[in-house]
């Protein structure tokens, strides 16, 4: 028989050495978590069927309106055109039966972390403009070499620039969501590469598309295997050490898991070339879709200039 | 049954392969495999038995030595010279050991569709393949699932059938029956043997002695000095037990009878049985 330790006995322990507290990872368990599950909604492609004008489409006809749309969303001033372009997307989205589990992070996330982003914005100290709201008087004086203003205050100019940027960022997203949601992920790679994307480009999202959603759920493992050996909190500097050693762990794995997949690749023929079951046919109700896509960027662009 | 013809399907002449910076995990390897044979790779974990399969599939090339696949030398320039690398990728089949690895594509569908498209098979042809295949799997209703959320079995099976679909004429499976439940383990054995009888040449690499009376007709035994050690059919392997102690392929295994610690070499496989003689 193998001789065992003689501390080796359950629940051995030297005396007074049971942790105060236990160690607490509900937030970055719950992030992971999260992660998990919005990139598998990222990247699951369309739910149910090809059924419908727009998801019977040529992914390439998508791809074009959606990017156009995405372009002009970007170059939009105004509050109206841009609010417009989010209600358009959310419409389509409703139209093209885009389950409201998919609509949610893109109507309550995302505004809401732009938001948080764009807060500074709405500042005196950042945008200008004359004040809204004051939220404090430092009332001149120094902040060691930095001057502090009379006051520090939301701004009508500051809420205008914050403002545009969450409905920018949000109707960005929504025509993003619309396009993958209607779109099987395969397509929308083969339809990249027939408008000319370079291949490596392709290459690079589509395995992005498939292993992301395999790393995030190591990443999982690898904390959960962590939780399950905490017993104390462990400090900072140690919990810096043990993220850092994680992403190390992490990145070790993407690049043999990488090594693998393209292995696998070559072992079954692929010299670099996406090729679809079902190739996309390009017909006139496609040309219908870029048309009316062009039809609307160019109407939110003449909104928007007569709204300026 | 099928068995063995005499047409040399690859020849290894003493090949020698480093990963990088590492020392050599093959070291003078040099075998046959012969047309519809059935080989089984063996060797402790390490030995180099999936790298190997890796040079056999022209997916690592031997640092010395020499891997030929039926006369042409397998190098980088003829795997991606035509019409050998197509021919050679079209009817070598290898079933990796992890199918997260194997499974890259978006839908079960596709997967099975990613080789045949690759050779410019017409889509008709392809679909009914597809159809087939499935079917002989018996995973038609995963048809249009995402392999990355299907079970271990379901995984396995999808990754064969992908690489069925091509009709492959060797099939080279890396531990094929790792992490699999039994009703899994039995319907990929059963395939492989149909297989067989159909005339494929399947070379295996393994530690589980419990599948070589299922899965090979002959045995070559990797060292952990990296070395082939042994060459022979299943029983005359299995019955070696000083050779599989060696290699450590079964181990001194201890167990109690009543107040008496006994000790014998072991592993978990059927052709392996033991008694206990002796006295208290």
């Amino acid at each position: 028989m193998t001789a065992l330790p003689e501390w080796l006995r359950p629940g051995a322990r030297p005396e007074g050495s049971l942790p105060r507290r236990p160690a607490a990872h509900r937030l970055l368990r719950r992030t992971l978590g999260a992660m998990g599950r919005s990139m598998a909604l990222l990247v699951r492609g369309p739910d149910g069927p090809d059924a419908g004008a727009l998801r019977a489409a040529d992914p390439r006809a998508k791809l074009l309106a959606a990017a156009g749309l995405i372009v002009v969303a970007t170059l939009l001033r105004g509050l109206l055109p841009l609010a417009a372009c989010l209600v358009l997307a959310l419409a389509m989205s409703v139209a093209a039966k885009v389950p409201g589990r998919r609509l949610l992070p893109v109507v309550v996330a995302v505004p809401l972390a732009s938001a948080a982003l764009m807060l500074p914005a709405a500042l005196n100290v950042v945008s200008g403009g004359s004040p809204l709201l004051i939220l404090w008087r430092p009332a001149g004086g120094s902040l060691g070499p930095w001057r502090l203003p009379e006051v520090v205050a939301v701004t009508g100019d500051g809420l205008l620039v914050a403002g545009r940027m969450v409905l920018r960022t949000t109707a960005c997203a929504a025509l993003a969501l619309l396009l993958a949601a209607t779109t099987r992920p395969q397509r929308l790679l083969g339809a990249l590469r027939s408008l000319g994307v370079p291949q490596a480009f392709v290459m690079v999202l589509a395995m992005a598309e498939r292993y992301l959603a395999v790393l995030l759920q190591s990443a999982q493992e690898l904390h959960l295997a962590r939780l399950s050996r905490s017993v104390a909190p462990i400090g900072v500097r140690r919990e810096e050490a043990w993220a850092a050693a994680g992403v190390g762990a992490m990145f070790r794995r993407t690049r043999s898991l990488a090594d693998a997949v393209t292995l696998a690749m070559v072992s079954r023929g692929f010299t670099g070339e996406v090729r679809l079951l079902r190739p996309a046919r390009w017909r006139g109700r496609d040309w219908l879709l870029v048309a009316a896509a062009a039809a609307v960027a160019a109407a939110l662009l003449i909104l928007d200039r007569r709204s300026a | 049954m099928s068995g063995s013809t005499g047409e040399t399907v690859f020849s290894v002449e003493g090949v020698r392969f480093a990963y990088p910076g590492q020392p050599p995990c093959l070291d003078g390897v040099s075998f046959e495999v012969r047309r519809g044979e059935r080989l089984a790779l063996v060797g402790a974990n390490g030995s180099g038995k999936s790298t190997l399969l890796h040079l056999l599939d022209g997916l690592y090339f031997p640092s010395e030595g020499r891997v030929a696949y039926l006369g042409s030398p397998l190098t980088e320039d003829a795997l991606e010279s035509a019409p050998f690398g197509p021919r050679f990728r079209q009817e070598v089949g290898f079933l990796f050991q992890s199918s997260d690895a194997q499974l890259f594509c978006p839908t079960v569908e596709d997967e099975l569709a990613f080789g045949p498209l690759l050779m410019g098979w017409t889509q008709d042809e392809v679909l009914r393949r597809i159809e087939d295949t499935l079917g002989l799997f018996e995973i038609s209703r995963l048809r249009l699932r995402s392999p990355a959320g299907l079970s271990a079995g379901e995984k396995k099976r999808v990754a064969l059938a992908s690489l069925l679909v091509l009709a492959p004429s060797v099939l080279l499976l890396d531990e094929p029956t790792a992490g699999l439940d039994p009703r899994s383990q039995s319907l990929l054995l059963e395939i492989l043997e149909a297989l067989h009888a159909r005339g494929l040449t399947l070379v295996t690499a393994t530690h589980d002695l419990t599948l070589l009376p299922h899965l090979a007709d002959r045995v070559r035994v990797l060292s952990e000095e990296h070395r082939l050690v042994a060459d022979g059919e299943p029983e005359h392997v299995l019955a070696d037990t000083d050779l599989l102690l060696a290699v450590n392929l079964i181990h001194a295994h201890s167990h109690r009878h009543g107040r008496l610690v006994h000790s014998h070499p072991h592993q978990h496989v059927v052709a392996h049985e033991h008694g206990h003689e002796h006295d208290e």
